[in-house]
This record gives structure tokens, C-alpha cells and sequence, in this order.
């Protein structure tokens, strides 16, 4: 079978999407693993003029810088076929009516190597105490 | 800071766009999740645009791999964990900032929002095609000369194969036209073998009948009395295509086909080899007797068609096609060193000349699947298996 990859936005109108990538993972307290929508993780800070960044999770503050991605990546999407003719062509195979939508692409992100260092006057305000970065 | 009319106080564009001295607020979107849905692809730069201007596929069937395909390349899709978190943020488009606004507007901080952590990639790597199933598959059902009366078994349309055969367009075009391929009716056929030299007979007696030169054999002359004699138009244009080249327009119209020696001496050679091997004095009278006379043969053409071997005193020649051979190193490998142990390089060669596997030469391809030794200083080094 064949899936045609498909730009429905537009070649030209593709969107550029943003990547934070940490070492580890950041772990949510038990009480908001339920409602995680619009929860904070933290603030990312662009302290000078350099592409260096903070980012602030809890007690944690990481920092990092930008980096351009040595290859660009595509953020593919995959929708389900629903022409009705044709799911009843290929009833037999189910994978048969899958499209790949190229929604965006990434040349950028902003990388924090290393582990994060503990903030000893506490929390800065803006951040919710409800989030633990986790070293790797 | 903020003028530009593009930007943002949401989502991706945020990010990217931060200007020194400010900050911005990252949390989760009011749809995060595990979205296997959405996935992430590395790939070159070049191939950037053909991605965007919708000039890629994914090909395979269920049980296979998928592979990716440009116009004119294949590449295998893997996928390449990480152990990172990383968090993907859309634009802002893609975010429901009404449902999330007056929230954030409260807030009065930039905001970005994660989608997803990405467990990581899909990379590409540039592969060669997967044509043995091509061959596979139009081999099942050849087209012969009593078409008419078999029973219809599967056949296939362009569009059939590019569902079942793993390879870009043009590396399926060139496919197919290195298996002598032809589209009958809308489907792609081998001819039997048998067939195309029961045309080739006849084309070479006409030629012979009506004084035709074999290097200018004249279009519409051969097309009209091989299709009195029964054979359908497009089996001749086929052979003519097979054996020969189109030379040139005449200034009348037609055009002008050179048969092409090469290629006819090879088809004799395998029809005398098609029994067994034979004793070479046997192989070369009967050979030589079928070329017709304009014909120079040399025993060099049947490079990488046919296999010489020394028992007692004698020369035996044996048939051992190229073509007939699988084009993953690996198997072409473990069959050749089955037919023989050991090979010199000078025979060896017409055998692995084709393969081709991106990244890798033919040098690399010798270390990784045959052993090389050199009996002596000045002797030929000989290729065993690994």
C-alpha cells in the first residue's frame, strides 16, 4: 500500500513548531496528574542577548541554550481515512485508510544538557510548587 | 519588542522568537497527551521541500517495513528513541488560546504550551530499492504465446506496484526495464523467454527473406510482416526493444532499430545453456551456428551470463545469469559462493558490479562478505566466503 504524505496547510504556511527538550523527565505531583491542562511547568527565561536560556521548574533552575537542529525535522500527523467508498474497497485492512499531514517543521530547540541546580532562596513567584524536575 | 505584526504571545512563535530580558510561561496544553498520532521525522535538508510539496510517500505492506520515497530514491524509516524529555510545542494556531485565554490574559506572561513529549524520532536512511519482489511477482505469470488460453492469475497495473513493490518511481521504472518488462493492456508482463525467442527467430528469418540490414532494420517493415505472421504489435516493438535500439528517424518517418549484438549472442547462449552445461567445443559450435552471419560474437560478451569451469582436461561452460540473482548483498553473496567456493576477481566481478547499496563500495562490500587471500605475491588474489 501506499500513504501519500500530505502538506495541508500549505507548503508556504507550514508552521515552524518549538522543541525544549531536559535530561530526565519532570514529574508531576500525584494530585495534578489528573488535570494536567494549563498546568505550569516552568518559565523559561532569556536572561541577555545571547541565545542562552533558565529554565525554572519548581525548585529546580536549568540552563541551557538554543541550538539549530543539524537536520530539519517534519511534525507528520496521522489522520484517518474517511472516505466512506473507500473504507468499504478495504474493509479488510484497517491500516489501509491512514494519511500522513505534515502540520509543521522544526529547525530549533532549546536544549538543557545539564542537571539542574537547586534554587536556595526557594521558588521564584511566578512558578507553581507544584512540579519536581527529576535529574536523569 | 513586541511589534511585529506576526508575533505572538503564544505558543511556539514565542519561543522562538524571545526577545533578551523577558520571559516566557511553559505549561501544558489543554489537549497534552501521549498523541501517537503525531510524530516527529528527521530528514535531510535537501528533502525538506520534496516533503512539504507533497512529492513523498510511504510504501510497504503491512508486514513490511515502511520505507519512504522521493521521486527518484528510497530510504528506510527507523525510529530512534531518547531517554531526554522532549517537549513539543505547537504554534499558537494549533493551541486553543480562547478556551485558555482569559486565563492567561490574568497571567499577563507569555505562554507556550507542550503538546507532548516526543519519545523520540523517526530518522531516514537511504536504502536500495526493493526490486526482488518485482521480479517475483510478474514472474508468477508471464505472458506467452498462448496468452489467450491460460487462466488470468494475478497481474498488475502501475499503480498495483507501486502498492506492493518497496522502491521510488524512477528505480521501479528502471526496474522494470531491466527485466525487460512491458505494459500489455494496461499491465506490466514479462514475456516468457520461450516466446521472445520464437519472435527473435522470426524477425532474424524475415531479415534473411527480405534482405534487411540488422543494423537498420526499418520500423514499419518489421512491425507489418511480423504481424502477418501473427505476432501481436506490441510483442515486436517489445522484441525490437529487447534486442535492439532505435537509431534515428528517416527523413520519411519510420523510425530505424540496430539490433544489438551483445544482447542477441547472449539470448542464443542461454537457449543452447538452458539444458545443462555443456563441453565448451559443443557450446561454442551450436552458439555460433544460431548468430546470424552479420554477427561478431566473442566469448567476452557472455560476461556475467555464463560460468567457465576446468573438470580434468576439459572446459565446461554452464549458465549463470546476472539477472537471475538476488540485489541484496547478502543473498547474492551466499548464492554465489554456493554455485562456487572460490572466485578470481575477473570472475567474480560481472556478478557484483550491479549491486548497489548507498553508502557502502564495492571494496567495502567485498570486506564485509568475502574472505580475500593471495596464495602468493604475484598470484591472483581469489574471494571465498566469509
Amino acid at each position: 500500500m501506499q500513504i501519500q504524505v500530505k502538506c495541508s496547510c500549505g507548503a508556504e504556511k507550514c508552521p515552524e513548531w518549538a522543541i525544549i527538550e531536559l535530561q530526565g523527565v519532570v514529574e508531576v505531583q500525584p494530585s495534578f496528574q489528573h488535570s494536567l491542562q494549563n498546568l505550569q511547568i516552568g518559565l523559561l527565561c532569556r536572561p541577555s542577548s545571547q541565545e542562552n536560556y533558565t529554565f525554572t521548574v519548581g525548585y529546580h533552575e536549568l540552563t541551557g541554550y538554543k541550538v539549530a537542529l543539524k537536520k530539519p525535522m517534519v511534525v507528520l500527523k496521522k489522520i484517518k481515512y474517511m472516505d466512506v467508498e473507500r473504507q468499504i474497497d478495504e474493509a479488510t485492512s484497517s491500516s489501509s485508510c491512514v494519511e500522513l499531514d505534515v502540520v509543521g517543521f522544526i529547525r530549533h530547540k532549546i536544549l538543557f544538557k545539564t542537571r539542574p541546580t537547586t534554587l536556595i532562596s526557594g521558588p521564584q513567584p511566578t512558578v507553581k510548587e507544584k512540579i519536581n524536575a527529576e535529574g536523569a | 519588542m513586541m511589534e511585529q505584526p506576526h508575533s505572538c504571545c503564544k505558543g511556539a512563535e514565542v519561543l522562538l522568537n524571545l526577545q533578551p530580558t523577558s520571559s516566557v510561561s511553559i505549561q501544558y496544553h489543554p489537549f497534552f497527551g501521549s498523541h501517537d498520532d503525531l510524530v516527529l521525522l528527521e530528514l535531510d535538508e535537501k528533502l525538506l521541500s520534496d516533503v512539504l510539496y507533497q512529492r513523498v510517500t510511504l510504501r510497504g505492506q503491512p508486514d513490511e517495513d515502511a520505507v519512504l520515497c522521493t521521486k527518484s530514491k528510497t530510504y528506510s524509516v527507523k525510529f530512534v528513541g531518547t531517554s531526554n524529555s522532549v517537549f513539543l510545542i505547537p504554534p499558537a494556531d494549533c493551541s486553543t488560546s480562547h478556551e485558555s485565554g482569559g486565563e492567561n490574559y490574568k497571567q499577563q506572561v507569555a505562554t507556550a504550551s507542550v503538546i507532548k513529549v516526543a519519545p523520540g524520532n523517526m530518522e531516514l536512511v537511504e536504502v536500495a530499492p526493493r526490486l526482488d519482489k518485482l521480479k517475483s511477482i510478474l514472474s508468477e505469470n508471464l505472458y506467452s504465446s498462448d496468452e489467450a488460453s491460460t487462466a488470468m492469475g494475478d497481474l498488475y497495473k502501475w499503480d498495483d506496484l507501486i502498492n506492493k513493490v518497496q522502491a521510488s518511481d524512477d528505480e521501479l521504472k528502471a526496474g522494470l526495464q531491466a527485466l525487460s518488462a512491458v505494459e500489455i493492456d494496461g499491465y506490466w508482463r514479462i514475456v516468457d523467454e520461450k516466446y521472445m525467442d520464437v519472435i527473435l527467430r522470426m524477425l532474424l528469418h524475415n531479415s534473411v527473406l527480405n534482405d534487411w540490414l540488422l543494423d537498420s532494420l526499418v520500423e514499419d517493415k518489421v512491425v507489418s510482416v511480423l504481424e502477418s505472421d501473427g505476432f501481436p504489435r506490441k510483442l515486436v516493438y517489445h522484441c525490437l526493444n529487447v534486442y535492439g535500439s532505435s537509431v534515428e528517424e528517416e527523413a520519411m518517418g519510420g523510425g530505424v532499430w540496430r539490433l544489438d549484438a551483445r544482447r542477441v549472442c547472449v539470448h542464443f547462449a542461454r537457449g543452447v545453456l538452458r539444458e545443462g552445461k555443456r563441453k565448451m567445443e559443443s557450446f561454442m559450435e551450436e552458439w555460433l551456428r544460431m548468430i546470424p552471419e552479420e554477427m561478431q560474437p566473442s566469448f567476452d560478451m557472455l560476461e556475467g551470463e555464463v560460468l567457465t569451469e576446468k573438470i580434468g582436461v576439459e572446459t565446461w561452460v554452464r549458465a549463470l545469469s546476472v539477472s537471475s540473482l538476488p540485489t541484496t548483498p547478502a543473498e547474492r553473496f551466499s548464492i554465489l559462493f554456493k554455485e562456487r567456493a572460490k572466485w578470481e576477481w575477473k570472475d567474480l566481478e560481472p556478478y557484483i558490479r550491479d549491486l548497489n547499496v548507498p553508502g557502502l563500495s564495492s571494496e567495502a562490500l567485498l570486506l564485509k562478505y568475502t574472505r580475500r587471500s593471495q596464495p602468493s605475491i604475484d598470484a591472483e588474489p581469489v574471494f571465498s566466503a566469509r
